[in-house]
């Protein structure tokens, strides 16, 4: 088994590479200008001042040396210092992820905890409230999330005052005051996340409980004695498999619809983060980001094969082979 | 599962009731979301909860865009950080609503008859935040960090150029010599002065005073929380008083419309109010109870560069230019598309010199004032005129129609547009329209901020638009229009015209203003007559300001970039 996760990571690594490659060629290849990085764009300045501060921004080297530099740098895990304010990378990252964490689980959290239960009622019966509920979420999935996200902003903070419209809330020391606050500030931006999700995860999980709770199966079940809790513990592995499958169709669709719920909830994750960056052509900023999508999306991967050969012994064989075969 | 053979047994009517039931929810649900939109603003509560009240002032929250990159007085130059700046720094002189330069940390300033001295006497006892006195020592390393290229000082270097030495004979006392005559020279110390104690020894550019400011100004900073929001609290020690508020919080919101709604909503105590709303707001009585409005026309105005220096064969000759500009129709944008919140601009000295005829004791210019030259005047589109002159030009248009032709060279050519202004990709599809029915072609070239930035740059294009921001001293125009700054500058135009160069030189080393004034207006005339650029408006701000508060004064540059600006924001009177 090691063996199979080292072979794995190695040959992610090339497809690594390749990736952060890209990102720099395009970051670097379009004009840039340090002086407008750094002035976010703002105020007049004449030849005379321009040329006195040109030398102090130049790069020092070009792209292939720039490019080089951040790898080897990389190897020692040094990302390098924002354009923009001078800070260390690291820094500025450390401070968004768990905003852009805690919002995205939470958004995958609420998805499960909706999409699963109805699509169980819709597997288990023809039920028009089911159906209803399925029909309501279908439309509510079309709705662009931002024009989720402004409506809901005007009716449940501006017109009723029921919720913060924006941010985060006030902070201040940890505890339950703080918690119950934030937890209030995330409902809107975690339902706009949410929201084209729970049509997507009803529909997924109504088809995946539809074949796992097939009749045959059930009567053979029963036929078998099984009943009850045991009956569950029976069908319990088959039915997680689409689950785990159902977290992949999920997560990239949260996490590029954050970029835009950030920016409208003024939440300070690292959607605006990536925003900034890209406009600033703050390479050692988008740099970092695009590594840490990459490496996400392929541990994400490398996660679900292990996790599946746990749960299905049909795949656990077929892993057993392939170290037999390379090992 | 035993329980399957319940859902069977309650089959029928009252499953029916359920699912008509739950359509109607449905159908309530979406009426609710429709109706809230579409009503607008509503009888929402006036105090949000949680909001403090107590104390002599209150807390006043103001949404920033952007974040600010760093709070180093002198490498912070975005419009965010200058904004922080000057609630936390003092300067030495600052400007007021109408622009007239005040005093500030300089109690007072003369100016030797030659011109080239400038000497100011700061206020005696006035401390850092932190206890420490300041002195003309941090007005001096105030400067010698703006001089620095390692500072990054952009765009707080220009006014810093023509000095020659600046020296503190004493506390108390700033002597500054410039190598000639400057008549912009006061409006240079428009900047905040930094603890020279805190950063002597440290990494100026990772300073921990870079976010965590220490300054003289009415306000001290309390904390920093990235993404989030920068909090200060009043100083009670200031030298002019405790400021009107107890707290000043900028939060930042990036959106602009949750910005405006946070505001409906109570989370924030001021917004730009959208123009397409800002009428019927006005009107609103239950907008009116909860809050007051400013407006002002910043000094901002947008203009289309035509790239006069022959590497296209339009607009080297100043008839097409005059002509394009007569056709394109400023005043109905600034009528339809603005909701008439705005103003056509036909000169770029429109808001920095007083109309012509004015009382000569009048030192300062007025912001926002009318087109005074008689040859900016005709600012109604006039197609005819237009025609006319390119026919003149040799830009014929055949009998059959089609497009504009010069020795066979149809008058085709493009336009460069950032693409993410609204502003900026509208008018420029009115300018298209405007032009085609002249019989000229012209594509429109979105472009990202730093593509289009390095584009003009390099003058690599025939036509774009975009904007300037000039200061309240109508020498900031020499960056427009100077030709030493085609080349690195912001002259884009490639308006090149010794008159207006030596003008414009004359006009720095003239302190009388009369004879200063003189000399923008014969510029003034000459870029009215020459047009290398066609300007064309500048729109207005509408903003709310919660009816808690009082003391709100617009100027050009908002609520904040005046003194007093934020220090006399105050809770208004008879409210909580």
């Amino acid at each position: 088994m090691t063996g199979y996760i080292l072979r794995r990571a190695l040959v992610s690594l090339p497809t690594l590479l390749g990736i952060t490659l890209i990102a720099f060629a395009i970051l670097n290849l379009l004009p840039s200008d340090p002086l407008l990085t750094w002035s976010d764009g703002a105020g007049p300045v004449s030849a005379e001042a321009t040329s006195r501060l040109r030398d102090a921004l130049r790069p020092d080297s070009g792209p292939v040396m720039r490019y080089a530099t951040w790898l080897f740098n990389l190897l020692r895990f040094d990302f390098g210092h924002s354009l923009r304010d001078g800070r260390p990378v690291t820094a500025v990252l450390t401070e968004a992820l768990p905003w852009t964490l805690i919002l995205n689980l939470s958004a995958l959290i609420a998805i499960y905890a909706l999409g699963l239960p109805l699509g169980w009622i819709g597997a288990r019966r023809r039920s028009g409230t089911a159906a209803a509920g399925r029909a309501l979420l279908l439309f509510l999935s079309v709705v662009p999330p931002f024009a989720a996200a402004l409506l809901m902003q005007r009716l449940f903070a501006v017109r009723l005052g029921l919720l913060p419209l924006q941010g985060t809330g006030a902070g201040g020391a940890p505890g339950p005051a703080a918690a119950a606050d934030l937890l209030r500030h995330m409902v809107l931006p975690c339902t706009c996340l949410a929201l084209a999700g729970w049509a997507y995860a009803a529909r997924y999980a109504r088809a995946a409980f539809r074949a796992i709770l097939a009749p045959e199966a059930m009567a053979a079940a029963r036929a078998r004695g099984l009943h009850g809790f045991s009956l569950a513990r029976h069908f319990a592995p088959n039915s997680a498999l689409p689950f785990v499958w159902m977290v992949a169709g999920i997560v990239p669709a949260l996490v590029s619809g954050s970029v835009v719920i950030e920016a409208i909830f003024s939440w300070p994750g690292l959607g605006q983060v990536l925003l900034r960056g890209v406009e600033g052509r703050d390479y050692p900023l988008v740099m970092a980001l695009v590594l840490l999508a990459a490496i996400t999306v392929l541990a994400g991967q490398l996660v679900a094969d292990l996790i599946l050969p746990a749960i299905d012994p049909r795949l656990r064989d077929l892993v057993a082979r392939d170290e037999n075969v390379h090992g | 599962m035993a329980c399957s053979g319940g859902g069977r047994a309650r089959a029928g009517i009252p499953r029916r009731l359920l699912a008509a039931a739950t359509r109607a929810a449905v159908a309530l649900a979406v009426a609710a979301l429709v109706a809230a939109t579409t009503t607008g603003c509503s009888p929402a509560r006036d105090e949000p909860p949680g909001r403090s009240t107590g104390g002599r002032g209150g807390r006043f929250v103001f949404p920033l865009a952007i974040e600010p990159a760093t709070l180093n007085f002198v490498s912070g130059t975005d419009q965010a950080s200058v904004l922080v700046e000057r609630l936390v720094a003092d300067s030495l002189v600052d400007h007021d609503a109408d622009l007239r330069v005040v005093p500030r940390l300089a109690a007072s300033w003369e100016i030797a008859a030659d011109g080239r001295t400038l000497t100011f006497h700061l206020r005696d006892g006035v401390r850092f935040h932190d206890g420490v006195a300041c002195t003309s020592a941090d007005v001096l390393y105030t400067w010698e960090r703006i001089m620095d290229p390692a500072s990054h000082a952009v765009g707080r270097v220009d006014a810093f150029l023509p000095v020659e030495t600046v020296e503190a004979p004493d506390p108390l006392t700033v002597r500054v010599t410039y190598r000639e005559p400057y008549a912009p020279a006061l409006r240079g110390w428009e900047i905040p002065i930094l603890p020279a104690h805190l950063y002597r020894g440290a990494d100026f550019a990772t300073a921990a005073a870079n976010r965590a400011p220490v300054g003289t100004g009415p306000f001290r900073f309390v904390s920093w929380e990235a993404g989030r929001r920068i909090v200060l609290a009043a100083n009670p020690d200031y030298w002019a008083g405790p400021p009107g508020l107890d707290r000043f919080e900028f939060a930042i919101i990036p959106s602009a419309d949750t910005a405006y709604q946070a505001l409906l909503a109570g989370e924030v105590d001021y917004a730009r109010i959208p123009q397409a709303v800002a009428a019927t707001r006005a009107e609103d009585p239950e907008f009116r109870r909860r809050f007051s409005t400013v407006r002002y026309v910043p000094l901002f105005f947008y203009y289309i560069a035509w790239r006069g220096d022959g590497s296209n064969p339009f607009f080297a000759d100043a008839r097409v230019r005059r002509a394009l500009g007569m056709a394109i129709d400023r005043q109905g944008y600034v009528r339809s598309v603005l909701h008439g919140l705005g103003e056509v601009v036909t000169s770029p000295f429109q808001a920095l010199l007083p109309p012509a005829g004015d009382a000569p004791t009048a030192g300062a210019p007025t912001a926002g004032a009318m087109p005074a030259a008689g040859a900016a005047a005709a600012d109604a589109p006039d197609p005819e005129t237009a025609a006319t002159l390119l026919d003149a030009a040799g830009w014929r248009r055949a009998s059959t129609g089609g497009l504009r032709r010069r020795n066979g060279t149809p008058f085709r050519f493009t336009l460069l547009v950032f693409a993410g202004g609204e502003d900026h990709v509208q008018f420029s599809q009115v300018a298209q329209d405007n032009l085609r029915r002249l019989g000229i072609e012209m594509t429109i070239e979105r472009l990202d901020w730093q593509t289009l930035w390095s584009r003009l740059k390099s003058g690599d294009f025939q036509a774009a638009l975009s904007g300037f921001m000039p200061g309240p001293d109508a020498d900031s125009l020499y960056g427009l229009l100077h030709s030493s700054q085609i080349d690195g500058g912001q002259n884009y135009a490639a308006f090149r015209d010794p008159d207006t160069d030596a003008w414009f030189l004359a006009a720095r080393r003239t302190l009388d203003d009369r004879e200063r004034r003189a000399l923008y207006r014969r510029i003034e005339n000459r870029i009215v007559a020459e047009q290398p650029y066609a300007f064309l408006f500048a729109p207005a701000v509408i903003a709310g300001v919660n009816a808690r508060f009082a003391g709100a004064k617009a100027s050009p540059q908002g609520i904040l970039g005046h003194m007093p600006g934020a220090f006399a924001l105050r809770p208004a009177a008879g409210g909580s």
